[in-house]
């Protein structure tokens, strides 16, 4: 009886799939799921990117800073220093000597929204610098930051003035360095930080994404052909092993279908549109992500659909299966976790694990060799464990699977589901 | 799978296996679910071209049974036998299952659910379309064929899954309650069905509690309880060797005169007519006498048992 007929599967499978994606759900996700991550990712990162650029913000309307001193000099050099740079975002204003009366009255002005923040530097601040910064606008963390430079490079230039140096020496003795990072082994990549950030995360989004939707897709999926009862019907004409491929391949091709309409679309896009094309290019997208992510998608999706419709098989309902779902989500989520400090040291060895790690290997060795090119064995060891751990997952939820479907009611102890794995 | 599969001498076989070898062969085929037995040691044969009907109380062992026919299961012991051969994936090409959990896919049409199906059997999708043409035309089925499933009553979603089970044109048809929940005239048109399937030389097994279907269709019958057999053969020699002791009487009188008699078993009196069991060895006769003298006796007939009676009789003796 162990008979496995490729026609069979693809007949299951090819039923999957038109049923899928001719779903109203399948046509929204595909459309609302860019949008979502437009505006998860795409327009923070610009805003991001945009404020630090100082070309976003309209510059009729910059964020008003009060500079409170009582050394003067010290506020008009930070001031300069904030308001430096060309179409600057910020306008800085100095008060000198500060007094309690000056500072009820910058409160005053912040209550009305006159100014955005004020410094306050009297005589211990100076002394200690230890600076405090009152704001309306405690998320702009680019104020902040810039504020912070303008005030060190305030005091290093007073200091350098005092020392006898000329304001064209200490303007160039501390004129920032412009730091940009080229990936290695590849001269034409320019990896700047920001553009790195967004291909790892929007690749990594859709990753996640899919993994999770399209492996919870294959669970209802087995679930609803329990709970409608026509498994047995089934059951007759196919075997059970026939029945989980032709599911588990019809459910990915819909993923795939998906994710191949987002990238035709990008590339349509930026064949007709210079905006999307620049987009395009700043996000660094060449073939071999394309591939790797394909690889790495479609090896992630085979053993999380396989470990998902084996819990399909084992429980009635959706509620049933909500809390044993999460132990199988928990890598997913874990490796998500990871995606932040692998990007940032992606040759630790706790980056290396986990990339190692089969659960995790699909999002985060695909992240690794998009930020940086991790040892060709790792890679070879990823996959290969990776392969391992699909035909276990497969075997398993296999057997669990052809007993499982035929179940119905009391949801399975831990000893018969291990009597349904050696006697199925 | 046997390496035999496309032996030459088995690729003529077909044809001449129909005409002889039995659809169905279990040979003391044992299951067990968690230790407890679930089919015990039951063989049966299915000859071809003929209603078998596998009756028995509910937890008796019957889906059990069939689900090891139709390769869904494995026996933990014992033979299943199709058209001859050790039962394998390929042979289940010429099966019809109806089972009595059944289903369909509610989101698609009635159209696209049998042509999957269809497809599933080995059949080409025009193959299937004309098939399901026919069939929902015979079963006045044919306006229902774009509309989905969900769309459906019960009764029209079984007559669907009926046709399912016969869509690939089976030689042995296994159908699981194919009455439960049906009309009188549907379940009318689907005996129709199925005596016409006999005709045509298909073995069927109809399992069912329900007696009186299975008296007035099954040609043999196997009667499990508790994974076993209790009793199988042909019905008219079950019947016969159950004994004639029921009795019918129409009368007009005072029927007590019959309550308590010595030659009675068991007795059903409805006032104006009495069913009733004689005890073994007792004489009709006798008692046509004895009830002559109380009573005026308009009908006096002696049955063969009903099913329903034989099948009490021995399930009750087991309990």
């Amino acid at each position: 009886m162990s008979e496995f007929s490729i026609h069979k599967v693809w007949i299951v499978a090819k039923r999957e799939y038109l049923e899928r994606v001719r779903t109203r759900s399948f046509v929204l996700s595909t459309f609302a799921t860019p949008l979502l991550m437009g505006t998860f990712l795409i327009v923070p990162t610009m805003i991001t990117a945009s404020t630090a650029r100082n070309i976003m913000l309209d510059s009729s309307r910059p964020a008003r800073v009060v500079i409170a001193s009582d050394n003067r000099a010290l506020a008009e050099l930070a001031r300069g220093e904030l308001t430096r740079q060309r179409g600057t975002p910020y306008a800085a204003s100095v008060l000198s000597p500060t007094s309690p009366a000056a500072r009820e009255q910058l409160d005053s002005r912040l209550d009305a929204s006159g100014i955005e923040g004020y410094v306050w530097l009297d005589g211990p601040a100076l002394a200690s610098r230890k600076v405090v910064f009152t704001t309306r606008r405690m998320g702009d963390f680019v104020l902040q930051r810039r504020l912070g430079a303008a005030l060190s490079y305030a005091f290093a230039a007073q200091r350098m003035v005092n020392q006898g140096g000329s304001p064209g020496e200490v303007a160039a003795t501390l004129q920032p360095v412009d730091l940009t990072a080229l990936a290695a082994g590849n001269s034409s990549a320019v990896f700047n930080e920001l553009r790195g950030a967004a291909v790892v995360f929007i690749f990594l989004f859709v990753m996640v994404f899919s993994l999770l939707s399209y492996g919870v897709m294959v669970m209802r999926s087995v679930m609803e052909e329990k709970s409608s009862r026509i498994t047995e019907v089934l059951m007759c004409a196919a075997s059970a092993q026939e029945l989980m491929a032709g599911k588990i391949l019809g459910t990915g091709s819909v993923g795939l279908t998906q994710i191949g309409l987002w990238l035709a679309v990008a590339a349509l896009g930026a064949s007709r549109s210079l905006y999307l094309r620049t987009a395009m290019t700043a996000l660094d997208v060449g073939p071999s992500l394309i591939v790797y992510f394909v690889v790495f998608y479609t090896l992630g999706y085979l053993l999380y659909s396989a470990v998902f419709a084996g819990v399909g098989a084992i429980f009635n309902s959706i509620d049933e299966a909500q809390q044993w779902n999460f132990v199988v989500i928990l890598p997913l989520i874990a490796a998500a976790a990871m995606i932040l400090p692998v990007a940032t040291s992606s040759d630790s060895p706790i980056s290396v694990a986990a990339s190692l790690f089969p659960f995790s290997a699909p999002i985060l060795m695909f992240e690794r060799l998009a930020v940086h090119d991790p040892p060709p064995w790792q890679l070879a060891a990823s996959l290969l464990l990776l392969l391992a751990t699909i035909g276990a997952a497969m075997f398993i939820s296999a057997r669990i699977y052809r007993t499982g479907i035929l179940m119905y009611g009391k949801r399975p102890t831990i000893r018969e589901l291990s009597r349904w794995l050696r006697h199925a | 799978m046997e390496r035999t599969r496309d032996a030459p001498s088995n690729l003529g076989c077909e044809s001449r296996c129909d005409a002889v070898t039995p659809a169905v062969e279990l040979l003391e085929v044992r299951k067990s679910y968690g230790g407890v037995p679930a089919v015990d040691g039951l063989s049966f044969q299915i000859p071809p071209a003929r209603i078998f009907g596998l009756l028995g109380p509910n937890g008796a062992g019957k889906t059990s049974t069939i689900r090891m026919m139709i390769g869904i299961t494995s026996p933990d012991s014992g033979l299943v036998r199709l058209f001859g051969e050790p039962l394998r994936r390929r042979a289940l090409r010429r099966v019809g299952y109806l089972p009595e959990e059944r289903g369909l896919y509610r989101r698609m049409t009635v159209g696209a659910n049998l042509v999957f199906l269809g497809s599933l059997a080995g059949l080409s999708v025009a193959t299937s379309r004309q098939r399901i043409d026919a069939w929902t035309r015979r079963l006045g089925a044919a306006d229902w064929v774009d509309r989905r499933v969900e769309e459906l009553s019960k009764g029209m979603q079984q007559k669907i899954q009926f046709i399912a089970a016969l869509l690939h044109d089976p030689d042995l048809i296994v159908m699981d309650e194919p009455f439960a929940g049906l009309d009188p005239v549907n379940t009318m048109q689907l005996k129709d069905v199925l005596v016409g399937l006999r005709a045509a030389g298909k073995s069927i097994l109809f399992s069912t509690h329900r007696m009186d279907q299975v008296e007035k269709l099954c040609d043999s019958i196997c009667l499990v309880n508790r994974g076993k057999a209790v009793l199988q053969g042909s019905l008219s020699e079950i019947k016969n060797s159950n004994g004639r002791r029921f009795v019918q009487i129409d009368y007009e009188g005072d029927g007590a005169c019959l309550a308590g008699h010595p030659l009675i078993d068991s007795l059903n009196d409805y006032g104006n007519h009495a069913e009733l069991r004689l005890k073994p060895g007792a004489d009709a006769q006798e008692l046509l006498q004895t009830a002559m003298r109380g009573l005026r006796v308009i009908r006096f007939q002696v049955m063969d048992p009903s099913l329903e009676q034989i099948f009490i009789e021995r399930v009750g003796e087991q309990a």
